[in-house]
């Protein structure tokens, strides 16, 4: 987006400038909580357990896709979920891996074994060497491209579950403080619409065809640091709200707040919301239609439909 | 320098400050660290009342009455009757500081062989031929980019974090006991021998023994190395242990967790620290 030029141009139309800074995603989401940038991208899982739970107001502006296959659960000899149980299971804890886990024990009925799965946090960097390395790591639980390198090195690993059977669940969101959009002199919400109409062009360009969208997918994959048929295999994988109205209308659904709820539950039954929250509804969520998920004096975390319904109308 | 006699005395290196001079300076920089940290927490709290990265006293004590009273989170709530040594038993911090003591332990008592090696290759000629070139290459070699080959060897369990501490400090421990064992003056080795001594009476009664003090002190300089492995290693992979604990606090920046946990790692850490340097004095107080 940045290199192509799509985001000088917004930028320029509504005279701010815009600077792209590339993190490793755990520290973008530090530097947010603490104020070093503006916008970021993350899951709706650390939408709430990042900024909204450490106080940082935020609004979710754009929502752009969900996993729909992404993140896995991958086992060896051909086990099944019911055998999970007291086997040791790699995957980076506290993440939409564990949700993911959680969730597939749920919607098989068995949920109440859950306390017995044997965890082993490992980090993503070394989660594919140290799982194939040894056949007797049965179980990893993880995200592409992760998922491709294991499946395509061995052969005898199958996926269990995926985030294909949990659909909206683990959103993909574009998050600015909202004490960024309430400033005074209006340059907020200017950045906002530079960036929602860039977001928009940009995407358009992805999901279309023809070479306009294989160079943004060669963009996009060089970016991620990821070769183009790895990346064409994410998108595959990714429902992409391709357009303004996809979005928007999700976001002023009853389903959002349906998902929402089981990802604030989690979040909350695993601490993630700080030793101090006492109960799930301190960190509460506003709906664009003006619905309140917890209490109504604890907002933390907006989702905003205006800025995608006026890129639907071309009013960017 | 006269005409500003306190200046003069800070930069006279013959000076005699009084003990109640030193005792006092010696917290200075203490109080300077607590107070900007209090500024600083406050200033934030003050723009955002649950700020998470700069942690308030009450948020502290919360943090620090979760990791020392209560149960980790994976582990099953303890009952509210349980007394205070009860709840110390079962905490989140003593259940993390038993897994990373093992850990750390047994990486010491295998750097032992570490050590006599390097005493055998100073003593003998035909070990120092064998081992001493590559084990100066071995020691150069960066342990962290071994690990997966490490846990291919060792598999993800406890073996894999204890030999990533053994191989990035063990090269060094050997290399350090072979230098110190080296400086030995040869005449006290003739003067063994012209006693009737043994090879092994020059290599252990002799040597090792009057070496031991500084290779004692060698492993108290490597104790923050060991440390700094064994974080790395619980970072990586691991169900328990101080640094998994605080890889997953960072997940979603509880800081009112980690700050006591860092502190409560410099605090085991000059524990050590200070038990060897008792013991060195014990057992040589000719040193």
């Amino acid at each position: 987006m940045a290199k192509s030029g799509i985001l000088k141009r917004w930028a320029d139309k509504y005279g701010i400038v815009i600077k792209v800074q590339r993190f490793d995603y755990a520290a973008s989401l530090d530097a947010f909580v603490g104020k070093n940038i503006d916008a970021c991208t993350m899951t709706n899982m650390e939408a709430l357990d990042m900024p909204a739970a450490a106080g940082v107001d935020s609004t979710a502006l754009i929502i752009g896709d969900y996993s729909n296959g992404n993140d896995a659960i991958l086992a060896r000899n051909n086990l099944t979920l019911a055998q999970l149980p007291g086997k040791r299971i790699m995957l980076v804890q506290k993440t939409v891996s564990e949700y993911l886990l959680e969730r597939a024990m749920d919607l098989n009925g068995l949920g109440t074994q859950i306390p017995q799965l044997r965890l082993m946090n490992t980090s993503d960097s070394d989660l594919v060497g140290a799982f194939l390395g040894n056949k007797s790591n049965q179980i990893a639980v993880t995200w592409k491209p992760l998922v491709s390198q294991i499946v395509n090195s061995d052969q005898s690993v199958k996926s269990l579950f995926d985030s294909s059977k949990i659909p909206a669940e683990i959103l993909d969101l574009l998050v600015v403080r909202t004490d960024v959009l309430k400033r005074s002199d209006g340059s907020g919400i200017r950045f906002a619409k530079a960036i929602s109409g860039a977001w928009y062009e940009t995407v358009a360009q992805l999901a279309g065809a023809g070479s306009a969208s294989d160079q943004a997918i060669a963009g996009s994959a060089a970016a991620s640091g990821d070769s183009v048929v790895s990346y064409r295999e994410q998108l595959r994988t990714t429902y992409l709200y391709s357009t303004a109205k996809s979005a928007a209308e999700f976001s002023e659904g009853p389903a959002i707040k349906q998902k929402m709820d089981l990802v604030r539950q989690f979040c909350f039954r695993h601490q993630l919301l700080g030793q101090n929250i006492a109960s799930v509804n301190d960190v509460a969520i506003l709906y664009p239609d003006g619905t309140v998920q917890g209490k109504s004096d604890r907002v933390r975390l907006r989702i905003d439909s205006s800025y995608m319904r006026m890129a639907e109308k071309g009013r960017l | 320098m006269a005409a500003i006699p306190i200046l003069g005395k800070i930069v006279d290196v013959q000076s005699r400050p009084q003990k109640l001079w030193t005792q006092s300076l010696s917290w200075v920089l203490f109080l300077v660290g607590i107070f900007t940290y209090t500024q600083f927490s406050i200033a934030r709290h003050k723009e955002n009342p649950e700020d998470r990265v700069v942690p308030s006293s009450a948020q502290l004590l919360q943090g620090l009455k979760a990791s020392f009273l209560e149960p980790a989170e994976e582990d099953d709530a303890l009952d509210p009757s349980a007394g205070i040594t009860q709840r110390l038993a079962h905490s989140m911090l003593w259940k993390d500081t038993v897994s990373s003591s093992r850990r750390f332990f047994i990486a010491i008592a295998l750097l032992v062989p570490a050590i006599l090696l390097g005493l055998h290759m100073a003593v003998f000629p035909y070990a120092e031929a064998l081992f001493l070139r590559f084990g100066l290459f071995f020691d150069k070699i960066v342990a962290l980019s071994l690990l997966p080959i490490l846990f291919i060897v060792f598999g993800i369990d406890e073996w894999s974090k204890i030999m990533l501490m053994v191989i990035g400090v063990g090269p060094t421990m050997m290399l350090d006991t072979y230098n110190i064992a080296k400086a030995v003056p040869r005449e006290q080795v003739v003067k063994a021998f012209t006693l009737k001594s043994s090879n092994a009476d020059v290599a252990y009664r002799v040597i090792l023994k009057q070496i031991m003090p500084q290779v004692i002190n060698g492993l108290r300089l490597n104790l923050k190395p060991l440390a700094l492995f064994l974080f790395a290693g619980e970072m990586i992979v691991s169900t328990d242990g101080l640094a998994y604990r605080i890889g997953i606090m960072r997940r979603h920046m509880g800081m009112d967790i980690i700050i006591p946990y860092l502190l409560w790692v410099a605090v085991l850490l000059f524990g050590v620290d200070a038990l060897l340097k008792f013991a060195n004095r014990r057992l040589h107080p000719w040193f």
